[in-house]
């Protein structure tokens, strides 16, 4: 796989754009070839990092809630032949957002995809096992990463636990 | 007794109460001796580090960190502090980036010294699993003395690092590294030289450098491989001291199935790993500048940081470790921080290794990937 | 007069019988307690002819104290604190050290840590079954130490098949654990049975195969006579071979390091013993040691000349030291290799430990028939 001529990433930054010119590829500092891809050409794209790429390393998925029921979901793969770093972002609206899911090209990715469902709620089509990952099950359908999410003692009673006793706030040593 | 013994396949789950199953558990399906489908499952030890770094702030958030794996805490916390120099544009003084370099490699020995006694107690030999673990005890020394913990050190800061060193640690880490060498032959042969060991070890959980790409394996799984993929080397890092010495990849060919890792190509490879640390740190020692230790106005510059995002990387001894970090402006803790632990995949491939091995060898699978619970459930 | 019976009493011949019917009911009152009385007293007299007869009582003190129960219960604690101790070393630890002079009185405090411990039944456990069970196995292991001769005279039985007896005892110690993991109602469990079930399929042919090397050179299937035989010269000098398969072997058939896929703890938690507690965990795991004290003393007596030796020592300390030396062999090569996997036990006991347990007997056989000078130092006819 050495023998490979390193492609840099604007090169294949082009390469992409030329057969999908609805992605957006920015070369960056630090051998960061960044794309915005659209929702529906995610799958056609990591295809294309997968079939050009011979030693593609799937480093991460996962989401960003950028609130307003707006999400973005990362995709990061490693090159090691073209020191390149491609970072896949998919712009998703919607409460419960969908995205193809990429699990069947980079198997390495399933797992990454469970999490960012359950963490999330963005859902990932024809996901093969898409199950709690992390989770318990009482936070199903919760989605704590979120920024609604609230993370106060409220959650306490949902859950059905009792809250701890407060602490004492006179005398003692106890802070 | 259930009736469902005598059924043709049988579910069995390991752990989450089996003796070597410290915190996961993974549902095998057994057919006579053969495991035909394996299920691995997380989160025994979630305590969702994502959502408790954003209430944090830029110097508490490496805490944090480190506690993910305790085992490499100086390669762990540094994916946090890497990305959070970024952002903040800090500079880092050159005795700090020796002094972290040095202690990082002193972290991937004494982690990798942990994995081996473990791996051998698996494989049933009490005696290798304790005699690493002495040696082992001269570099927590080294770290106690350090940073007065023995492994949480909380070492690397947002700048530099906390904790200067002194004669007195520097004296222990001698005596750790003079004692690794000294011991090193010796296991050395008692381990590969066993016939009992290749026994169990060759041929098993063996998969192709491609498929190891696609899971995600990174680090020994895929340099047993051949492939020298390390971080180290191939996206140096200014903050670190890397590239300020000669050193080489280690990686490990086999012979008799190039392109592919058995257990013990890896079992190779993590001797060969420790041999390069020990290699690192012997060369940097000298080079230790004289100078300040942190940058003295990385205290102010990461109390509140600009609107950005960055990526920070390590080669941490089980893998690619890595942070995201997306902040806002003036943002006193981060907006979103992902962590990829490399043992996430490597624990997830056990779905795709394990299917044809006999039941016995699982733990042999599983313990050659080097899964660190504390990496996958975060 | 008319026909029939008419009933007539004498009453007074009757009022006279009274005493004398009396008295025999006395009598016969008084032959029954006379008969328990004397059957009681028969059974005091038995006892004292018996315990205080020379033979009996001196049987009675060999079963039960010197070479019998107490000795060899104190043989197997002290055997596990030489085996803890020893692992401890080797490990680059101390081993036990807190109770007693370099920890001898640390099993007994860990014994009465398990017996106290509370025992935990499954509810899918047969629970009579689980309750006899591990009691079974702990005789089926001690029964065979009546047959070894730590002494000259001072043993408890010696029969002419007691190499046979030995082995037919050892052969249900796997039964035992079989059916222990499969009563305990567990998957572990039921797959440590099997696994100990395959031990013993690979590992008890080469063992009894190399038992009959001595066997034939003695002579004799007697354990006893077998020791006998080797005045002249120990068997293991004629039989290296032999003395190196048996050993193997009986590693693999006690089921311990590196022959453990039984009890392997990383792959089946503790194998067939894993829902075993307090007690009956004592009884398993004191048996494992009794196995491995009881291999060898078998191998001290069939290959190391048993109580022969320096005439200035008495026979059953020459024993005593040569059993110490087989068991620290026991301990360092349980302790030097990584654990075999189940199939490579197999392997590895049919493939290398079966032709070189038959070839010897061949040897073995041709030797006898073909050398004089060996049926002159071993003192049989031709």
């Amino acid at each position: 796989m050495s023998e490979d001529t390193p492609i840099s990433g604007a090169t294949f930054g082009r390469q992409i754009v030329n057969k999908f010119p609805d992605v957006e590829c920015t070369p960056k500092e630090d051998g960061i070839l960044e794309c915005i891809v659209p929702a529906d050409k995610i799958r056609d794209v990591v295809g294309m990092i997968d079939e050009e790429i011979a030693d593609a390393f799937p480093e991460s998925v996962f989401g960003v809630d950028l609130q307003e029921d707006k999400f973005e979901v990362i995709y990061i793969f490693w090159s090691r032949t073209n020191r390149t770093q491609y970072h896949l972002r998919v712009s998703l609206e919607g409460s419960n957002p969908e995205v193809d899911t990429i699990s069947d090209i980079f198997p390495g990715m399933e797992w990454h995809e469970r999490e960012t469902w359950e963490m999330f709620g963005i859902n990932f089509k024809d996901h093969p096992d898409l199950r709690l990952l992390l989770l318990p099950e009482e936070l199903e359908g919760k989605y704590p990463l979120r920024k609604s999410f609230v993370t106060d003692r409220s959650r306490l009673k949902e859950a059905d636990r009792t809250p701890p006793k407060p602490k004492p706030t006179e005398g003692g040593a106890s802070e | 007794m259930s009736p469902d013994i005598l059924d043709e396949t049988t579910e069995i789950w390991f752990g989450p109460q089996h003796v070597s199953a410290h915190g996961w558990a993974a549902k095998l399906t057994l057919v006579g001796d053969f495991v035909v489908e394996c299920d691995p499952n997380a989160g025994y030890f979630h305590r969702s580090a994502e959502k408790c770094l954003e209430f944090r702030n830029f110097r508490q958030g490496a805490l944090i960190m480190e506690r993910l794996c305790m085992l490499e805490a100086f390669l762990a916390e540094y994916p946090y502090v890497q990305a959070v120099e970024k952002i903040a544009g800090l500079e880092v003084p050159e005795r700090a980036k020796v002094m972290r370099t040095i202690m990082m490699e002193a972290s991937r020995i004494h982690s990798l010294q942990f994995w081996w006694g473990q791996f051998s107690a698996e494989l049933g030999l009490f005696a290798m699993l304790l005699w690493p673990w002495v040696d082992r005890e001269f570099f927590l020394d080294a770290f106690e003395e350090l940073s007065g913990s023995r492994h949480a050190v909380s070492y690397s800061t947002p700048g530099g690092v906390k904790y200067d060193f002194n004669d007195k640690v520097l004296e222990k880490l001698d005596i750790a590294i003079a004692r690794f060498e000294d011991r090193m032959p010796v296991m050395r042969d008692m381990l590969m030289g066993s016939p009992t060991f290749r026994a169990r070890t060759e041929g098993i959980g063996q998969y192709t450098l491609k498929q190891g790409l696609k899971f995600g394996l990174s680090g020994p799984p895929i340099k047993a491989c051949g492939l020298p993929m390390d971080l180290r080397k191939d996206a140096p890092d200014p903050n670190l001291a890397y590239d300020m010495i000669d050193w080489e990849v280690p990686v490990t060919e086999s012979e008799e199935h190039p392109g592919e890792s058995d257990a013990y190509d890896r079992m190779v490879q993590r001797f060969r790993e420790m041999e390069t640390s020990v290699e690192i740190i012997r060369k940097l020692l000298p080079l230790v500048p004289e100078g300040p230790i942190v940058d003295p106005k990385a205290r102010g510059k990461s109390n509140r940081l600009p609107e950005g995002e960055a990526y920070g990387r390590v080669e941490g001894t089980r893998g690619i470790s890595t942070l995201w970090l997306k902040t806002t402006e003036k943002a006193q803790t981060p907006y979103r921080a992902k962590i990829r632990g490399p043992c996430f995949n490597s624990y997830y491939s056990l779905k795709h290794l394990v299917p044809g091995a006999k039941f016995a060898d699982f733990i042999v699978v599983f313990g050659s990937l080097d899964p660190y619970p504390g990496w996958w459930d975060r | 007069m008319m026909g029939g019976v008419v009933l007539q009493i004498d009453f007074f011949a009757w009022l006279q019988g009274i005493p004398s019917w009396l008295y025999g009911v006395i009598q016969w009152i008084f032959g029954i307690v006379s008969g328990i009385f004397y059957w009681i007293w028969g059974i005091f007299t038995w006892i004292w002819a018996a315990v205080f007869d020379v033979a009996n009582f001196f049987f009675l003190i060999r079963a039960i104290l010197f070479p019998g129960l107490v000795f060899i219960l104190m043989t197997i604690i002290f055997a596990v604190w030489f085996t803890r101790k020893l692992w401890g070393r080797i490990q680059d630890r101390r081993g036990p050290f807190h109770l007693g002079k370099y920890g001898g009185l640390q099993l007994f405090a860990d014994a009465i840590k398990l017996v106290a411990k509370e025992t935990i039944i499954p509810d899918k456990a047969r629970r009579w079954m689980y309750r006899f069970l591990p009691s079974m196995l702990l005789l089926v292991v001690l029964i065979p130490f009546a047959f070894i001769p730590w002494d000259p005279i001072w043993f408890i039985a010696d029969l002419s098949v007691s190499l046979v007896l030995v082995f037919a005892f050892l052969t249900a110690v796997p039964v035992v654990a079989l059916l222990s993991g499969w009563i305990s109602g567990s998957k572990y469990t039921l797959i440590g049975g099997f696994r100990a079930a395959n031990n013993q399929f690979a590992s008890e042919i080469p063992l009894i195969i190399s038992t009959i090397g001595p066997a034939m050179l003695a002579g004799s299937l007697s354990v006893m006579a077998i020791t006998q035989a080797q005045s002249n010269i120990w068997f293991i000098f004629l039989l290296p071979i032999n003395v190196a398969t048996f050993l193997v072997a009986a590693i693999a058939s006690v089921g311990t390091f590196p022959f453990d896929a039984p009890v392997a703890d990383s792959e089946v938690i503790f194998g067939w013993r894993t829902e075993f507690s307090g007690i009956y965990f004592t009884l398993t795991y004191f048996a494992e040691f009794a196995e491995q004290a009881l291999y060898s003393a078998l191998i001290v007596a069939l290959f190391l000349g048993g109580f022969q030796g320096p005439a200035f020592l008495p026979g059953s300390v020459i024993f005593i030291i040569k059993f110490l030396i087989v068991f620290f062999f026991f301990v360092v090569v349980t302790s030097s290799f990584h654990r075999l996997r189940q199939d490579q036990i197999v392997y590895f006991c049919w493939k290398y430990l079966l032709p070189l347990s038959i070839l010897n007997v061949v040897l073995v056989m041709l030797g006898i028939a073909n050398i004089p000078a060996l049926q002159a130092i071993l003192g049989i006819g031709g």
